[in-house]
């Protein structure tokens, strides 16, 4: 079998192995950095995306705390609103049964007032009528006779109508 | 005892005789580098079959991270513009890696032929030169070789020359002084273990003598040496070699 020389240039084998090089750049740009690189590219996208999403769910986060805290704002001043309302109601109110309650004492003391006045002209009525007799009383008695009753009580009308005066 | 150490067999001669390169020989050198290319894409596709995005495996470990030590190392010497040639660097190493330790499974390495480096630093200097007139053009790659003074110009030019002179010999040195070393160690220790199984008596010792058996594990340890540290320096130092002078090509003017 032939040799070629340990030391030397083979025309063929150079071009060979130029040749060899480049497809050996080939094969392994296709069959090692292509694959490895698409998929490097795949799990770069794929964390890119993760981080979107992480921010987005953050923004929308946000936004509920946002519409939260405006609806929790809402509500506080809505329920000022009513307690603020209630207090005013309640106050109105209780001036209501405040006056109402003045209105009904003095609308009582009114009829108290007319029932003392109704009993004392009974009273004083009666104490009339008792005078008048016992005066009649006492006068037949002392006159020892009977004068006319009528008149009498006329008198005694007068003289009663003058004491009501005077007290 | 003979010992002949040759360059590559040829196993075959197409006899048609073109002019200038002669007759297409294919020689052992073409055919392991054949053997080494198939080796090399047939790991490329083991490593890369199946791949996945999430949970991955060990295997897809290793090809990414050999994949980032070659962006890594192109990018980190030469900086981001020239990431269209980590699959050129890349393949450059690990062809020539894997041409320099086929020879531990007794192949003849393609790199202890020196048409392979010639070839390999030939498309580098290629490379350089396109880099320079890109920077330059070609007036700027001219004058080039008139600096710092006219006189120096054919240095220049011996210079410019030598690299890749010095890089295809430094490699191919390299690997051949580890061919020829271990062809005499093999020859040596063959012929210590006929001579020390040679003093047997009789019939055994002219049956054992026959046998090289200190040819077994002694040249290991000088092959630590000579293929695996000097292959894998050499390898290293030629794309180191490569990356340095392309990117120094393309900054220079």
């Amino acid at each position: 079998m032939d040799v070629q020389g340990l030391v030397g240039i083979v025309p063929w084998t150079f071009v060979a192995q130029i040749c060899n090089l480049f497809i050996q750049v080939y094969l392994i740009k296709r069959f090692l950095f292509k694959p490895i690189n698409a998929m490097l590219e795949k799990r770069k996208a794929m964390a890119d995306a993760q981080i979107q999403d992480a921010v987005k769910a953050n923004e929308e986060a946000q936004a509920m705390k946002q519409e939260y805290e405006q609806s929790m704002e809402e509500a506080k001043a809505r329920a000022n609103e009513i307690v603020t309302q209630a207090q005013r109601t309640a106050t109105l109110q209780s001036e209501e049964m405040l006056k109402e309650a003045g209105r009904q004492a003095t609308a009582m003391k009114e009829k108290a007032e007319a029932d003392i006045a109704q009993e004392r002209r009974k009273a004083v009525n009666d104490i009339k009528d008792e005078i008048g007799g016992m005066a009649m009383e006492i006068a037949g008695k002392v006159i020892e006779r009977e004068i006319s009753e009528e008149d009498h009580a006329k008198l005694i009308e007068e003289f009663i109508a003058n004491v009501g005066e005077a007290s | 005892m003979e010992l002949d150490i040759t360059g590559a067999k040829v196993f075959f001669t197409v006899p048609i005789d073109v002019p200038i390169l002669g007759k297409l020989q294919i020689s052992e050198t073409i055919v392991v580098s054949w053997i080494v290319m198939l080796l090399i894409t047939g790991l490329c596709i083991w490593l890369t079959h199946d791949l996945k995005v999430e949970n991955i495996s060990k295997r897809q470990a290793v090809a990414e991270m050999l994949v980032e030590m070659a962006n890594k190392f192109v990018t980190g010497n030469m900086g981001e513009k020239f990431r269209s040639f980590i699959p050129f660097v890349a393949a450059l190493f690990v062809t020539s890696v894997v041409s320099n330790l086929i020879s531990l499974i007794g192949l003849r390495s393609p790199t202890a032929d020196l048409s392979t480096e010639a070839a390999w630093a030939v498309i580098v200097f290629i490379m350089i030169t396109y880099q320079k007139i890109k920077a330059g053009g070609v007036l700027g790659y001219m004058k080039g070789f008139t600096q710092p003074i006219p006189v120096l110009t054919p240095f220049n030019i011996l210079s410019e020359l030598a690299t890749p002179v010095s890089m295809a010999c430094r490699h191919f040195g390299n690997i051949l002084s580890g061919v020829v070393i271990n062809a005499l160690l093999y020859g040596a220790l063959a012929v210590a273990s006929s001579a020390l199984l040679g003093l047997l008596p009789g019939l055994l010792g002219d049956i054992l003598s026959q046998i090289p058996i200190l040819d077994v594990g002694v040249p290991a340890i000088l092959s630590v040496y000579f293929d695996w540290f000097s292959g894998v320096m050499q390898a290293f130092i030629f794309c180191m070699l490569t990356v340095m002078y392309i990117a120094n090509a393309a900054e220079e003017n």
